[in-house]
């Protein structure tokens, strides 16, 4: 395989999901001592990558899901993503070394309100429309189900009430959306935080570098624990 | 009256050389350029690199008393997955021996190899005994990052001593190897893959708490190695955090509280630190002591090594043929050659067909010699010809009154 080099090798990218976690975000990278362009942390802004108050520091705005993607690859050495994606593409090359504490939700099963399933433990296979074709699949796999996916990438709510699946695979943050589109909550599959992600490699072979900014992240997070406390 | 699959008289023509070329309207034809994912052709210059880069690295083996061994690619799969080999069975492709039907396994790694010629054919052989090999590997499949299925590989083995300084000795070898073909930004990450393990059974940690435990580290997941850690959640926590240069890393594994096996593990990580550091000052050294990634038949101190982005190599202690000590180390010349910079091209020297018996002068000062043919529409006597015909080949010289003149 070619490898192209990267300009600017020794700098390093960092990548920030773009939409619900991004505002969370701002007050921990201020405290890391992070300070983006500002009209990164706007979301109307059509700039993908930012400079920051660091010359060898630049920042990427991906959703939230690529941000996994590209710290994987190694296309940018730190990133902040949900454990949701972490579980999903479950990447060998992505380290998790810090809970962050935000965006705090759930990856949760829902099904239709008002429609008998049945006794799930009688199920051979069932149909769910998902984002999260892989956690879904592993979800029921483990209690001997075989789940055919429908992959959607939004708007799953949907798909029950149109006979797309039976059930639906999803982020729940306070259930409002399931409320409104009819559905109920049935099951949680794992509750979900966002974390500081970094690159296998990076972290072997600059360990000075990443583990810095780990250090940073860290102590940013006891600040905001402890004045939280007070 | 149609058949199926036969198509009725009355279709029109040029329907019916739309339906040909089309396969009945199914998938076109592959090209015959495809190959299977993550296999591929090497071509020019690549390939004449990847091969001097492999000879260069075994002179270097060689100089040290490496002495080279060439197992085949296929073997009895019990043979190469018995002993350290069971790692590897997972990623080796099988096929059926007609003569005998038993099971062959195509080699995904040479190292069980080499240990079973050491533990077999070698069994007389002095100790300790230090084997080189190179040759092509194939995987099953290829990583997300590393798509590859077929590796090839450079490597050495020491067998039949177990000794902080066998350790220092092949990490000291493959850098030698490293610089012999200036690879750049050389750094060896030191791993401890059974400590984990070891810390986790001293724990007496349930089966699933276990597995949740180990991929989280692995993962280096600090949120799910709090939650599922139990007793060790602290001193996991605190492990995982550490990797990083040796100095720190090395002061907070000892600084552990880490009993019996895994105690006596990172005592002889540091004695194989100290060894490593007397015979290469100016290495990057990392630790990492709860990293168990790679091949799953290291026991001891291992270590990744890597050139810039690229992992380039990889090797440890184990347990070779009859419960033999061994340490080995092996490189991936195909992604060292992405790391090492690009070796300047030979000088190519255009002679035409009448001056070829002064070619082979040519080539004892270095130059590569392109012989011209007098046949054929390209090629003719008058001298403005010669010079687009070398050219046309690539040359960078051409040959004129006895002299070999830059293009």
């Amino acid at each position: 395989m070619t490898r192209h080099p990267v300009p600017g090798a020794e700098g390093l990218v960092f990548a920030l999901p773009k939409g619900r976690i991004l505002k969370e975000c701002a007050p921990i990278l201020a405290g890391a001592g992070i300070h983006p362009d500002p009209d990164c942390l706007d979301e109307s802004s059509r700039r993908l990558r930012f400079g920051t108050s660091d010359a060898s520091v630049d920042v990427i705005r991906v959703r939230s899901f690529d941000v996994a993607t590209f710290v994987a690859f190694g296309a940018a050495q730190i990133g902040i993503c949900g454990a949701d994606v972490l579980m999903e593409f479950d990447y060998p090359e992505l380290y998790a070394p810090l809970d962050l504490g935000i965006g705090a939700c759930r990856v949760s099963v829902a099904a239709p309100e008002g429609v008998d399933l049945g006794d799930p433990s009688r199920w051979s296979d069932i149909r769910v429309a998902s984002k999260y074709p892989n956690i879904a699949r592993r979800h029921f796999a483990a209690r001997g189900i075989h789940a055919e996916i429908v992959h959607l990438n939004g708007a799953m709510e949907l798909a029950p009430g149109l006979g797309l699946s039976r059930l639906i695979v999803d982020l729940v943050q306070t259930g409002s959306t399931l409320r409104a589109n009819g559905l109920r909550e049935v099951e949680t599959i794992a509750d979900v935080t966002s974390r500081l992600i970094v690159n296998r490699t990076a972290l072997k072979t600059r360990p000075e570098a990443v583990g810095a900014w780990i250090a940073r992240f860290r102590a940013a997070i006891a600040r905001r624990a402890e004045a939280r406390a007070a | 009256m149609t058949r199926p699959g036969q198509l009725p008289d009355s279709l029109p023509e040029s329907l019916v050389e739309f339906d040909r070329a089309t396969d009945g309207g199914g998938e076109p034809p592959p090209s015959a350029a495809l190959l299977p994912s993550g296999l591929r052709d090497v071509l020019p210059p690549e390939a004449e690199t990847e091969a001097r880069a492999i000879e260069t690295m075994m002179g270097i083996f060689a100089a040290h008393g490496y002495d080279r061994v060439k197992p085949p690619l296929l073997e009895f799969e019990d043979s190469l997955f018995g002993g350290s080999g069971a790692a590897v069975a997972g990623q080796a492709f099988r096929l059926m021996d007609p003569d005998t039907h038993r099971m062959m396994g195509l080699r995904p790694d040479m190292t069980p190899q080499v240990a079973r010629i050491a533990a077999t054919r070698l069994r007389r052989a002095p100790r300790p005994l230090r084997l080189a090999y190179a040759g092509p590997c194939v995987l099953l499949h290829g990583a997300t990052l590393d798509p590859e299925r077929q590796v090839s590989q450079a490597g050495i083995e020491l067998i039949g001593i177990d000794d902080p300084r066998a350790d220092a000795e092949i990490v000291a070898v493959a850098a030698e190897a490293l610089d012999a073909l200036n690879v750049p930004r050389v750094s060896f990450d030191l791993t401890l893959p059974r400590l984990a393990a070891v810390m986790i059974e001293q724990a007496e940690l349930g089966l699933d708490q276990r597995r949740r435990l180990l991929h989280a580290l692995d993962r280096k997941d600090a949120a799910i190695v709090a939650r599922e850690g139990g007793p060790l959640a602290g001193v996991l926590g605190d492990l995982l955090l550490s990797a990083g240069p040796v100095p720190r890393a090395l002061a907070m594994l000892m600084a552990a509280p880490l009993a019996g096996e895994a105690r006596r593990l990172a005592e002889r990580l540091e004695a194989s630190v100290q060894a490593i550091r007397a015979r290469l000052p100016l290495a990057t050294l990392t630790l990492d002591p709860v990293d168990f990634r790679g091949w799953q038949y290291h026991t001891g101190v291992s270590v990744t090594v890597y050139a810039g982005r690229e992992q380039v190599g990889r090797g440890g202690q184990y347990v070779g043929g009859a419960d033999e000590p061994a340490c080995g180390l092996t490189l991936r010349p195909e992604a060292l050659l992405r790391a090492a910079p690009a070796r300047p091209a030979r000088p190519r020297v255009w002679v035409p067909a009448s001056a070829i018996g002064q070619a082979e002068a040519l080539r004892a000062q270095g130059f590569v010699t392109i012989a011209g043919f007098d046949s054929g529409a390209a090629c003719s006597d008058a001298p403005g010809d010669d010079i687009a015909e070398a050219a046309r080949l690539g040359c960078t010289h051409i040959l004129r009154d006895g002299q070999a003149w830059p293009m």
